[in-house]
C-alpha cells in the first residue's frame, strides 16, 4: 500500500471507529437511568459535597479514584447512617486511630453525602465488587458456632470490629475484649453505648431480646 | 549544527518549564509515598499532594509536547513559526494559569472550606475529579492557551502548505487531544455519567491522542537521529497510529465494566483493549529495525532515549495494561494497587521517556552544540529506569497482596493497607528517592548541556552530525 493509501486508511478508519463509539455512547446514555435509582436533589447536593472536599483524592468510588482509602461504592450497605454521619463530621471521634482528616463537614453536608452514598450503592454495577470467594467458602464450613458467635456473624459486627485478625478497623479490636471489660459493662454497653462511652459511634443493640444480648455477652467474655 | 529556523528555539522555554515541573512532581510523589506510612506526615493532606503529583505530571508532559511541536512543525513545514510573540504569550499564559491552580490547591489544603462552589456549579479551587481537578475557570484558560497553540502551528503549515506525514499526524493527534478535553468540562448530576465522560478524557488521551502524538514523534526522532528515509518511517507510523485508534477507541470499554454501564461493554472493552498492545509492539519493532538498517547515528543519546521510550511504552502500557484488562481479571483487580503499578510504568515509558527523548534530540541543535558528554544522560536514565522498575515491582506486589487478601479473602481494606502492605510502602519510598536522584541528574544535565567545555577523549562524547 502507498503511504497515501495508508494515511487515508488511518484517517477514515479512525473516524469510523469513533462513529461506532459515539453510537454506543448514545445507546448507553439511554440505558443508564434505568440502571440506577432516581437522582433526587439531595443526591445531587451530596455529589457536590463529594467534589467540594475532593473525596476522590483519597478514595475510589465505583473503583475509580485514589487507592489511599477504602472504596465508597457499597459503604452505605456496610455501615449504619448514624455511624457514617459521625465519622464524616469527625473521624477521630469514632476511631482515635483514624487517618481521615476532619474537614469541617457540616451536619447538612453529611446528610447529603449519605444520600449520595446510598444512591451509588444501588447502581447496577454488573456485580462489582464481587463477594470474596474464600470468605464465602469459610462461612459454609463454619458449622460449629456458639449462639453468640452466630449472632456476631448475623449482625455483621465484623464490619467495624477485628477479631483474630479478621474484620474492620474502625471500632476497637475485640480479640481480647473479655479481659478488658466485665459482664455488666458489656451488657449495658450493648443496650446504650453512649451511656458508657460518651460520643460512642457504635449502634445500640437495645432492640435485641435479653436472651440474645446475653448470648452475645457470653461470647464477648470468652474472648480473653 | 544549529536550528534551521530561529523560531524553533522557542521550544526551549517550554522544555525548561517542563523539566522544573518534573522535579516538583517527583518530589511531591515521595511525600505521597511517605503518607502511606505516616498519613499525617505533611501539612497538606494526601489528596492535595496526590493532585499536585498527577497534575504536575500531566501539565509538564503537555508543556513538553508543546515545546516539541514548536520545534517539529517549522522544521517540517520549512519555514519560521507563524508568530513568535503569540507563542511567547501562550507560554506565559500557561505558566501563570498553572501557578494559580497550584496556589489554589495549596490554599484548599490549608482550608478545605475555601473550595466553595463557583458560578459553574463546581469548586472554585478544585473540581474534585481525578486528573481534571483544575477548576473550570482554569479549564477555560488552558483550553484558550491550547487553541492559540494550535492556531499558531496550523498557520505555520499554511504558510508553505508543505504537509508532511509526521507533522500532519502530530497536529491531528494534538487536535484530537484538545477536543477530548471538552467531555470533562460539564457537570452531570449522575456519578455514573460523570465517570463515563471522565474516561473519554483520560482514556482517549493516554490511549488515543497521546499515543498518536508518540507515533509521530517517534518517526521524527528515528528520521533525525538515523537519517532514516522519510517515506519508510512514515509508512510504519501510519500503521502504528491507525492500529492505536482502531483498538484504543473502543478499548475505552475496559473502563465501562463496573461503573453502572450496560454489560455489552464487557465484550467490547475486553476484546478491543486486549489488542491495544499490538501497535505498541510494532513501535518497538520499528525502532529496532530502523536502528539496524541505518548504522550512522547522528545523536546517540537521543536515539537511546527514543528506543527506550518505545520499549517501555510497550512494557508499561501494553504488558502491564493487558494483564488486568480482561473483565474476568479486572473484576478482582479493579481499583487496587495493580492499577497504580500500571499507571506508573505506562506514563513513565510512554510519555516521560518520550518528552525526555525529544529534549535530547532537539536541545543540542537548539543550543548549537557540536559535541556533548552523554555521561549524565545515561546516568540519569539508569537511575530513573531501574528505580521505576523497582517501584513498579513493589507496587505490583502490593496489588497482588491486596487483591488476594481484600478481594478474595474478604479482609478489611485498612487492615491490609496498614499491616500486610506496610513493607511495600517502605520500599516504594526508598526507590522513589532513587528516582529523584535520577531526575536531579537529568535536570542538571538539561541546564548544563552544551555549556561546559568537553574534555578531550571523553568516552561518552556524543557527536551531533547530519
Ligand atoms: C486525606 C485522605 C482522605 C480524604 C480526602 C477523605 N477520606 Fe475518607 N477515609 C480516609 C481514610 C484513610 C479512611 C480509612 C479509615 C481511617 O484510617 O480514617 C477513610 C474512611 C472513610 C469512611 C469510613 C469507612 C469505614 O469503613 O468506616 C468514610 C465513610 C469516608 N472515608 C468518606 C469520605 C468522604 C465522603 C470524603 C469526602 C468528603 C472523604 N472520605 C475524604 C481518607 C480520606
Ligand atoms: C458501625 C460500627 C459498629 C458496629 C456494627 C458494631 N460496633 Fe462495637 N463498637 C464500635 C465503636 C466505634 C466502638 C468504640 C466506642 C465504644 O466503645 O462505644 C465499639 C465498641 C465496642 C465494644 C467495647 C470494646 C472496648 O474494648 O471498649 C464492644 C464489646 C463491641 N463494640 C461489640 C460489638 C458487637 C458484639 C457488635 C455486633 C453486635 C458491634 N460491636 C457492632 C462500632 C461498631
Ligand atoms: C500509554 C498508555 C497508557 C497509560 C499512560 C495508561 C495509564 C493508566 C492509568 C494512569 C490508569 C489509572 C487511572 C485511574 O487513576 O483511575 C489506567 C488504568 C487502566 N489501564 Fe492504562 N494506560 C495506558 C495504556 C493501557 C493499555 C494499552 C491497556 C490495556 C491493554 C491499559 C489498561 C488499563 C486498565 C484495564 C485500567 C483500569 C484499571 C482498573 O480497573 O482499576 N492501559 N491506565
Ligand atoms: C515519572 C515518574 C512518575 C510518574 C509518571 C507517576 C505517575 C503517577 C500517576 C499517573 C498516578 C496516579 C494514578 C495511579 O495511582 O495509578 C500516581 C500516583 C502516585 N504516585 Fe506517582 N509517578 C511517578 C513517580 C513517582 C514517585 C517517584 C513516587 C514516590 C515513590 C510516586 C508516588 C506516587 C503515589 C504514592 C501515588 C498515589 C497512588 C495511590 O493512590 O495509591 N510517584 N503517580
Ligand atoms: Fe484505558
Amino acid at each position: 500500500m502507498s503511504n497515501k493509501a495508508l494515511r487515508n486508511l488511518f484517517a477514515f478508519g479512525s473516524l469510523g471507529f469513533f462513529v461506532i463509539f459515539v453510537i454506543l455512547t448514545i445507546d448507553t446514555m439511554g440505558k443508564l437511568d434505568k440502571r440506577a435509582p432516581e437522582i433526587t436533589e439531595e443526591v445531587n447536593l451530596g455529589k457536590k459535597v463529594w467534589h467540594k472536599y475532593d473525596c476522590i483524592g483519597c478514595h475510589t468510588i465505583l473503583g475509580n479514584g485514589s487507592y489511599f482509602a477504602p472504596d465508597m461504592t457499597k459503604i452505605s450497605e456496610k455501615k449504619p447512617k448514624e455511624y457514617l454521619k459521625q465519622f464524616l463530621m469527625d473521624p477521630k471521634s469514632v476511631n482515635p486511630k483514624a487517618s481521615m482528616p476532619k474537614f469541617g463537614i457540616t451536619s447538612q453536608e453529611a446528610d447529603h453525602l449519605i444520600a449520595f452514598l446510598e444512591w451509588i450503592s444501588k447502581v447496577d454495577t454488573n456485580g462489582w465488587p464481587p463477594k470474596p470467594l474464600l470468605a464465602q467458602a469459610v462461612a459454609v464450613t463454619g458449622a460449629e458456632l456458639s449462639p453468640g458467635q452466630r449472632l456476631y456473624q448475623q449482625l455483621n459486627c465484623s464490619a467495624c470490629h477485628m477479631l483474630n485478625g479478621i474484620g474492620g478497623t474502625t471500632g476497637p479490636d475485640l480479640t481480647h475484649v473479655g479481659s478488658r471489660r466485665d459482664r455488666t459493662w458489656i451488657l449495658g454497653h450493648f443496650k446504650d453505648p453512649k451511656a458508657y462511652v460518651p460520643n460512642s459511634a457504635m449502634p445500640s443493640y437495645g432492640h435485641l431480646s435479653e436472651k440474645e444480648l446475653n448470648e452475645l455477652t457470653d461470647f464477648m467474655i470468652s474472648l480473653k | 549544527m544549529t536550528v534551521k529556523y530561529e523560531s524553533q528555539k522557542i521550544a526551549q522555554n517550554f522544555f525548561t518549564f517542563a523539566v522544573l515541573l518534573f522535579l516538583v512532581q517527583v518530589a511531591v510523589g515521595i511525600i505521597a509515598a511517605l503518607q502511606f506510612i505516616w498519613p499525617d506526615f505533611f501539612i497538606l493532606n494526601f489528596n492535595i499532594i496526590r493532585s499536585l503529583h498527577i497534575n504536575a505530571l500531566v501539565v509538564w508532559l503537555l508543556v513538553g509536547l508543546m515545546g516539541a511541536t514548536y520545534y517539529v512543525v517549522p522544521e517540517e513545514s520549512e519555514t519560521e513559526l507563524w508568530s513568535i510573540p503569540l507563542a511567547r504569550f501562550q507560554f506565559w499564559a500557561t505558566v501563570v494559569t498553572v501557578t494559580l491552580v497550584v496556589l489554589g490547591y495549596i490554599w484548599m489544603g490549608i482550608n478545605p472550606q475555601a473550595n466553595s462552589t463557583s458560578l459553574f456549579g463546581t469548586g472554585i479551587l478544585n473540581e474534585g475529579r481525578e486528573y481534571i481537578e483544575a477548576p473550570r475557570w482554569a479549564d477555560i484558560l488552558i483550553a484558550l492557551s491550547v487553541i492559540i497553540f494550535l492556531i499558531n502551528n496550523f498557520m505555520t503549515v499554511m504558510k508553505t502548505k508543505k504537509w508532511t506525514g509526521i507533522q500532519g499526524t502530530l497536529l491531528a493527534g494534538l487536535t484530537f487531544l484538545a477536543l477530548m478535553y471538552i467531555p470533562g468540562m460539564f457537570y452531570t448530576k449522575s456519578m455514573v455519567k460523570d465517570q463515563f465522560w471522565w474516561w473519554w478524557v483520560v482514556h482517549l488521551w493516554v490511549e488515543g491522542a497521546w499515543e498518536v502524538i508518540a507515533g509521530a514523534l517517534l518517526a521524527f526522532m528515528l528520521m533525525k537521529t538515523l537519517n532514516a528515509q522519510r517515506h519508510v518511517v512514515e509508512r510504519w507510523m501510519y500503521v502504528e497510529v491507525a492500529l492505536v485508534l482502531f483498538t484504543g477507541i473502543l478499548g475505552t470499554g475496559h473502563h465501562y465494566y463496573w461503573i453502572g454501564t450496560p454489560p455489552y461493554w464487557l465484550w467490547i472493552g475486553g476484546i478491543f483493549s486486549s489488542l491495544e498492545p499490538i501497535p505498541l509492539l510494532v513501535m518497538v519493532w520499528d525502532a529496532f529495525r530502523t536502528t539496524r538498517e541505518y548504522r550512522t547515528v547522528t545523536n546517540k543519546v537521543g536515539l537511546f532515549y527514543a528506543v527506550a521510550h518505545a520499549i517501555f511504552n510497550f512494557v508499561g502500557a501494553g504488558l502491564w495494561g493487558v494483564i488486568h484488562t480482561l473483565p474476568q481479571v479486572n473484576k478482582w483487580t479493579h481499583g487496587t494497587q495493580i492499577t497504580t503499578a500500571h499507571g506508573h510504568l505506562a506514563f513513565y515509558g510512554a510519555y516521560v521517556l518520550l518528552v525526555l527523548s525529544m529534549i535530547y534530540v532537539t536541545l543540542p541543535v537548539i543550543r548549537g552544540v557540536r559535541e556533548f558528554s552523554g555521561s549524565r544522560a545515561y546516568q540519569a536514565f539508569w537511575w530513573m529506569t531501574i528505580s521505576m522498575i523497582f517501584i513498579v515491582l513493589t507496587i505490583t506486589g502490593a496489588g497482588m497482596v491486596q487483591t488476594y487478601m481484600e478481594r478474595l479473602m474478604g479482609l478489611d481494606y485498612v487492615a491490609v493497607k496498614t499491616n500486610y502492605n506496610l513493607w511495600f510502602w517502605i520500599f516504594r519510598a526508598i526507590f522513589g528517592v532513587g528516582f529523584l536522584i535520577g531526575v536531579a541528574i537529568f535536570v542538571i544535565d538539561y541546564f548544563r548541556l552544551g555549556k561546559e567545555p568537553l574534555k578531550i577523549g571523553t568516552p561518552e562524547a556524543v557527536k551531533i552530525t547530519g
